[in-house]
């Protein structure tokens, strides 16, 4: 029950933002999201107090009571940047409460300080707007009638008085006062009761929790009914019943007055058609990680069952067949767990829109965020793990990269800054792009402050643009003159590339001085299964990424160009394709060292393309990604290797990392392609 | 064993009177998460009792209870309100609520009053 609780206001939480932000960029409120905010707090109070978090529900009360009276009274004048800061403040408040609860910690902050500044921000809407709440109260009637005016009533004989005192603690008595009358009112005719102001909150139900509540009725129905009829009220402790010989009493009260409600007027509400289904259920994370490491061992058992050593050589069509059957299933069954694990970036995204609205806010600038491609899935591990760098990003574009407004306007610029977060797939791989139109990175700052921390390694003039970019992600680099609120320190690039090396992403910066940056996160679609192509080289094996692979044909030594740096080329329907011989580059003996001997496997990856030479294909298999150990991931002979795969044999095989392949022979290539 | 309807837009307080009624022989025969589904759901599982939040979205509680009470007019609904919805609560006495529930609530006071259904 308690992962509900912090479940769902989380959830909660998440969407409050989401309306504020949408209403503080369109400058207004629609009474929709009024009433969403007012909800969303009201539950949030609900379940806060039911699980005895007060300062949670005292601090969503008063957020209720605010947006409450702005439901209520539609005051004109309100400063809904103030409102956003209070709401969004508030939500904050609840959000790190429940982070301390989910801790395991104890809720003892105090929340009056919100709490006040709330009831102060509604105090002067209540002053100001020219709207006043009237509290009319009903028409004071001494008695009530039945509306029927049935005879058989109006002739009740018997007179009884009834008081009935409710539990202790069960609040609002003077409304379960009216409850009782509406329940009675069937059967009796001339109900009087005291107190009699029960539409009055504070006072009845205070004479009610102390006194009880009288009530005085003529009814044909004997003792037993009646007492049965009101035992039937809720939080009753104890009621009193007696029948009176005479009116006295009732005459005494009479003066007092009782109230007359009129049943209220049944709106004829047509039921819509439709309806939200809850069809979702939520399942513990850890329960889908274990089932997802099942399927991956699964899918390593099926293919050492269907590729024993022991069946080699034998007919085996019928085990085939079942074989065959076998793998269908898992296959459905893996690709079903996968799509239980993907999550779409959308929730990640909409949280980018509060940090680009605080960060443009505290530092004084126009930013407007643009998302493209929110609805792309990625696994659930990806989601948790790209948050904090993406705010990071973020956070440095509109602090570094946006301009002010007056330099904006200086240079040309759109007042107003953009900052486009875009999400899309690019074969196996999700492209996260920050892109901003702000000053750009400055290279000649870079350099210097680079070249002061002593992190130059290479002559100044050989270093590629990239490589100065990537600076900026070594730890303790800033070239901010000064830190600010929101990024500076120097902490936070080199954090960012942490967490997107631990789900096996990489970083790219590019940038245009004056222009922009653009900052590529790549990571890949899933971290644990997929498609590769076993193929042989001397005595290894190595598993090459189905989404990487163009084709794979056969051709001679002779169609192997050289070019006069001695890198070798193969001319293919008029392109012109560098040549990557696998043996070499891993330093493995075979004895196919020549082209005609081998299969030459053409790859590509983002609109890059090579072509591998290995000895021979085995065959497509599923693998299960395990990563390579840290200390031979660093290794230098390592590098296009993505991690390893137990193959169905159970011989490790490695997984090339075709991309890295490619960006290794960046450079070399292409000044020769074009034949 | 009395069936129970909880309407409630929080799982976690569908949560929380599910197992409160259902650790005190209650038998919980459906869950809606607004007052249309209530409604459906009224007719089609005729529970004994119902419980109706109040603050829903797509249709509140006091709705679905009128519309409810026009079904059934002996229909024994139960609202869960909180504090400072008084008027709504009123509203919904007078509209055919047999009772209500004031957040945060306490398990024998619910249970017991349920009893006397």
């Amino acid at each position: 029950m308690f992962e509900v609780f912090i479940y769902e206001t989380n959830q909660l939480l998440e969407q409050l933002e989401q309306i504020i932000i949408k209403s503080e960029n369109s400058n207004f409120y629609s009474s929709n999201d009024i009433d969403e905010v007012f909800r969303i707090m009201h539950t949030i109070k609900g379940s806060s107090a039911m699980m005895e978090y007060s300062s949670i529900s005292a601090l969503s009360h008063s957020v209720e009571d605010l947006f409450c009276f702005i439901r209520e009274a539609n005051p004109s004048l309100v400063n809904f940047s103030q409102l956003t800061d209070l709401v969004l403040k508030s939500a904050d408040f609840i959000k790190a409460e429940i982070g301390k609860i989910q801790d395991g910690g104890k809720t003892d902050t105090d929340s009056n300080f919100l709490i006040d500044e709330i009831n102060a921000f509604l105090e002067n809407l209540k002053k100001n707007s020219s709207c006043v709440l009237s509290n009319s109260a009903g028409p004071r009637v001494n008695f009530y009638g039945t509306e029927k005016g049935n005879l058989e009533e109006v002739n009740a004989k018997k007179t009884y008085k009834a008081v009935l005192c409710f539990e202790d603690d069960c609040k609002m008595e003077n409304i379960r006062a009216i409850a009782v009358i509406q329940n009675i009112k069937d059967y009796a005719a001339e109900i009087f009761y005291s107190p009699s102001n029960i539409n009055d909150d504070n006072e009845s139900a205070e004479i009610i929790r102390i006194d009880g509540f009288k009530i005085y009725f003529k009814t044909d129905c004997n003792i037993d009914t009646v007492r049965d009829i009101l035992s039937q009220t809720i939080f009753l402790k104890s009621l009193s019943l007696d029948e009176l010989d005479s009116d006295d009493e009732i005459a005494e009260i009479k003066n007092c007055g009782c109230i007359n409600s009129k049943p209220s007027i049944n709106k004829n509400i047509q039921l819509k058609s439709k309806s939200i289904n809850q069809k979702m259920i939520s399942v513990n994370i850890s329960k889908l990680d274990s089932l997802m490491d099942l399927v991956g061992e699964l899918v390593i058992s099926e293919s050492m069952l269907t590729n024993n050593l022991n069946l080699q050589g034998r007919q085996l069509d019928y085990f085939n067949k079942a074989a065959r059957q076998h793998r269908k299933i898992i296959n459905t069954l893996q690709d079903i767990v996968m799509s239980i694990r993907m999550v779409s970036l959308s929730a990640t995204f909409q949280k980018m829109n509060r940090i680009v609205r605080d960060a443009g806010k505290a530092l004084n600038k126009n930013i407007r965020l643009v998302t493209v491609g929110e609805d792309t899935e990625v696994d659930k591990n990806i989601v948790e793990h790209i948050s904090d760098p993406l705010m990071h990003i973020i956070r440095n574009a509109a602090d570094h990269g946006i301009e002010t407004v007056q330099e904006r306007v200086h240079k040309n610029k759109e007042e107003t800054g953009t900052i486009t977060l875009e999400a899309k797939k690019s074969g196996g791989d999700v492209l996260i792009i920050v892109r901003d139109d702000g000053r750009g990175l400055d290279k000649n700052k870079i350099l210097q402050k680079a070249k002061k921390n002593g992190l130059l390694k290479k002559p100044e003039s050989s270093l590629t643009d990239r490589e100065i970019y990537s600076f900026i992600y070594l730890p303790g680099f800033s070239t901010c003159e000064k830190v600010s609120e929101f990024s500076g320190r120097g902490v936070g690039m080199d954090v960012v590339i942490k967490n997107i090396g631990k789900i096996g992403g990489s970083v790219n910066v590019d940038s245009v001085a004056g222009e922009g940056t653009v900052v590529t996160i790549k990571i890949p679609l899933t971290l644990a299964i997929m498609n590769g192509m076993i193929v042989k080289v001397g005595s290894s094996t190595y598993t090459i990424p189905i989404v990487n692979i163009v084709e794979s044909f056969i051709r001679r030594e002779e169609d192997i160009i050289t070019d006069p740096d001695g890198n070798e080329l193969i001319l293919i329907r008029g392109e012109c394709y560098p040549v990557l011989r696998l043996y070499k580059h891993f330093g493995v003996e075979t004895k196919k060292q020549s082209v005609s001997e081998g299969i030459i496997m053409m790859v590509e990856n983002e609109d890059k393309r090579m072509c591998i030479l290995v000895d021979e294909l085995i065959g497509e298999q599923q693998v299960v990604v395990k990563a390579l150990p840290y200390y031979i991931k660093n290794f230098k002979y390592a590098k296009g290797i993505e991690g390893c795969t137990l193959l169905s044999d159970g011989s490790i095989s490695l997984i090339l990392d075709v991309s890295e392949l490619l960006n290794s022979y960046n450079g070399r290539e292409m000044t020769a392609c074009q034949a | 064993m009395k069936t129970v309807l909880i309407v409630d837009d929080a799982a976690f307080m569908r949560v929380t009177l599910k197992t409160l009624l259902e650790r005190n022989n209650f038998k919980v025969s459906g869950e809606a998460v607004n007052g249309i589904e209530g409604i459906k759901k009224y007719i089609e599982v005729k529970p004994d009792i119902v419980t109706m939040d109040i603050t829903m979205p797509e249709m509140d509680g006091v709705t679905a209870l009128k519309e409810i009470i026009k079904i059934n007019p002996n229909a024994k609904v139960i609202m869960i309100s909180a504090m400072g919805q008084e008027s709504m609560v009123k509203e919904a006495v007078l509209s055919g609520a047999v009772g209500f529930l004031v957040k945060p609530f306490k398990e024998e006071a619910v249970i017991k009053s349920l009893e006397n259904l």
